[in-house]
């Protein structure tokens, strides 16, 4: 077995009493393309800060290249690339300037790399940081996260405030320059249409727990909206799987995390539906509202929802 | 070889992958010993994980629609044509399938749906 890149098992973080995290896990293997999803403020940046020990956890176990950063923070930086959310960098500076500031702090620090990714990104080496767009910052941002040729790359909502174009642009980066060369990527977004086509895995974060860690390919195959006569839904037995219940008119739009059990459950007591295929967006809004509206997994009669 | 991908659709993308290069093999867009895009290329062409590419290739691979040639790159397989009339009856059942959907919901029955389609072979529009 190959060591993960990331293992975080049981942590939790709280913030002035309020729990941030409750006993978060989550694995990251070596050379996958890893998304975090969340909502804003499910404690996604929190968690990346832990992972690179710009934070301290509560409890839990961290180890990332398996080191713990709360013992081996300054080696984790420097194997690791990190873009953080909206990162700023000094205005004053030039582009290359900003460059040879970091270079000492990074033994690996490739300056052919740079002047590679300079050409690529389109940056001007003598243009001042603070006269670069939004998507020249975040191009140079993440080509200074991959100047020292990290084994493993973190990027904080890396393509928050660009344009859809830029968005691809960034994306495309990710999968040609670092998938291609075997590194681990971990990013977190909120934008679900642009990470399923990149990922090799999800994790879905809410509520301080991950609700769901899988492949793509699995959830989407897993997941899937069931469409029946109201009356026939009511007289279900109780199923474990169920994230999200709709109702409107005399149908029930019922949600499902496996849906061989459901649809195994709807056959053995002879009713019909219609089973339909869910994007990501809506297999996530299922898990982070539609669970709270559904309750503890099991659906309540009287929840009433116009659709 | 163009590919779309519907990020928002229902459809898992890597199937929609394998559907547009099937239907592209079937129509003849794609022909036999035409050479395909690298995992790599079309990846990063389409912004899409190269393991769901790969993935995608060693599946038709498997189909016997593609062929690998070692060190050269994956082709459009020279025998192809047996499998694509199964492939492209495969497609024909899947818009049968949606259209029989459509009429469903639309509230048509059975026999309203086979009058519409007895209606269109006598009267085909060009």
């Amino acid at each position: 077995m190959t060591e993960a890149a990331i293992e975080i098992k049981g942590v939790t973080k709280s913030f002035r009493g309020k729990a941030v995290l409750d006993g978060v896990d989550l694995t990251v293997r070596k050379g996958e393309i890893y998304a975090f999803l969340g909502r804003n403020g499910a404690g996604k940046t929190t968690t990346i800060q832990m992972l690179l020990g710009l934070l301290d956890r509560d409890g839990g176990e961290v180890r990332v290249l398996g080191l713990d950063p709360k013992k081996d923070a300054i080696e984790i930086r420097r194997r690791v690339g990190y873009m953080a959310e909206d990162q700023t960098m000094y205005g004053w500076m030039k582009v290359s300037e900003i460059s040879s500031f970091l270079e000492p702090f990074y033994p690996t620090w490739n300056r052919d790399l740079v002047r590679k990714y300079e050409t690529q990104f389109e940056l001007d080496p003598n243009q001042k940081i603070k006269n670069l767009s939004k998507g020249q910052n975040a191009r140079l941002a993440l080509l200074l996260a991959l100047a020292h040729e990290p084994e493993l790359v973190i990027l904080d909502d890396p393509t928050l405030g660009l344009d859809p174009i830029m968005r691809k642009e960034l994306m495309r980066d990710v999968i040609d320059h670092l998938q291609g060369a075997g590194v681990t990527v971990f990013f977190s977004s909120h934008l679900l249409y642009e990470i399923e086509p990149i990922a090799d895995r999800v994790a879905i974060l809410d509520g301080g727990v991950i609700v769901r860690e899988e492949t793509t390919d699995a959830l989407r195959e897993d997941v899937k909206r069931f469409i029946l006569s109201e009356s026939h839904f009511t007289g279900l037995p109780p199923f474990e799987g169920t994230l999200d219940i709709k109702r409107s008119e005399n149908q029930a739009a019922v949600t499902v995390e496996n849906q061989k059990g459901f649809t195994g459950l709807l056959k053995e007591h002879q009713v019909s539906f219609d089973r339909v295929d869910l994007n990501l967006d809506e297999i996530f809004e299922a898990y982070v509202i539609g669970r709270k509206e559904a309750g503890s997994h099991v659906p309540i009669p009287s929840l009433e929802r116009v659709a | 070889m163009f590919i779309r991908i519907e990020s928002s659709s229902g459809v898992p993308i890597t199937r929609q992958i394998l559907d547009q290069i099937r239907a592209q093999c079937a129509n003849g867009a794609l022909k036999p010993g035409q050479k395909l895009p690298s995992v790599r290329e079309l990846a990063r062409e389409l912004t899409v994980n190269q393991n769901t590419i790969l993935k995608v290739y060693e599946r038709l691979c498997a189909e016997g629609l593609l062929e690998k040639r070692h060190g050269s790159g994956t082709f459009v397989a020279e025998d192809a044509p047996k499998g694509q009339l199964k492939e492209q009856q495969n497609l024909l059942k899947g818009e049968a399938e949606r259209l029989v959907y459509r009429a469903t919901s639309l509230g048509l029955s059975p026999g309203e749906l086979v009058k519409m389609i007895e209606e269109i072979y006598q009267n085909p529009t060009p």
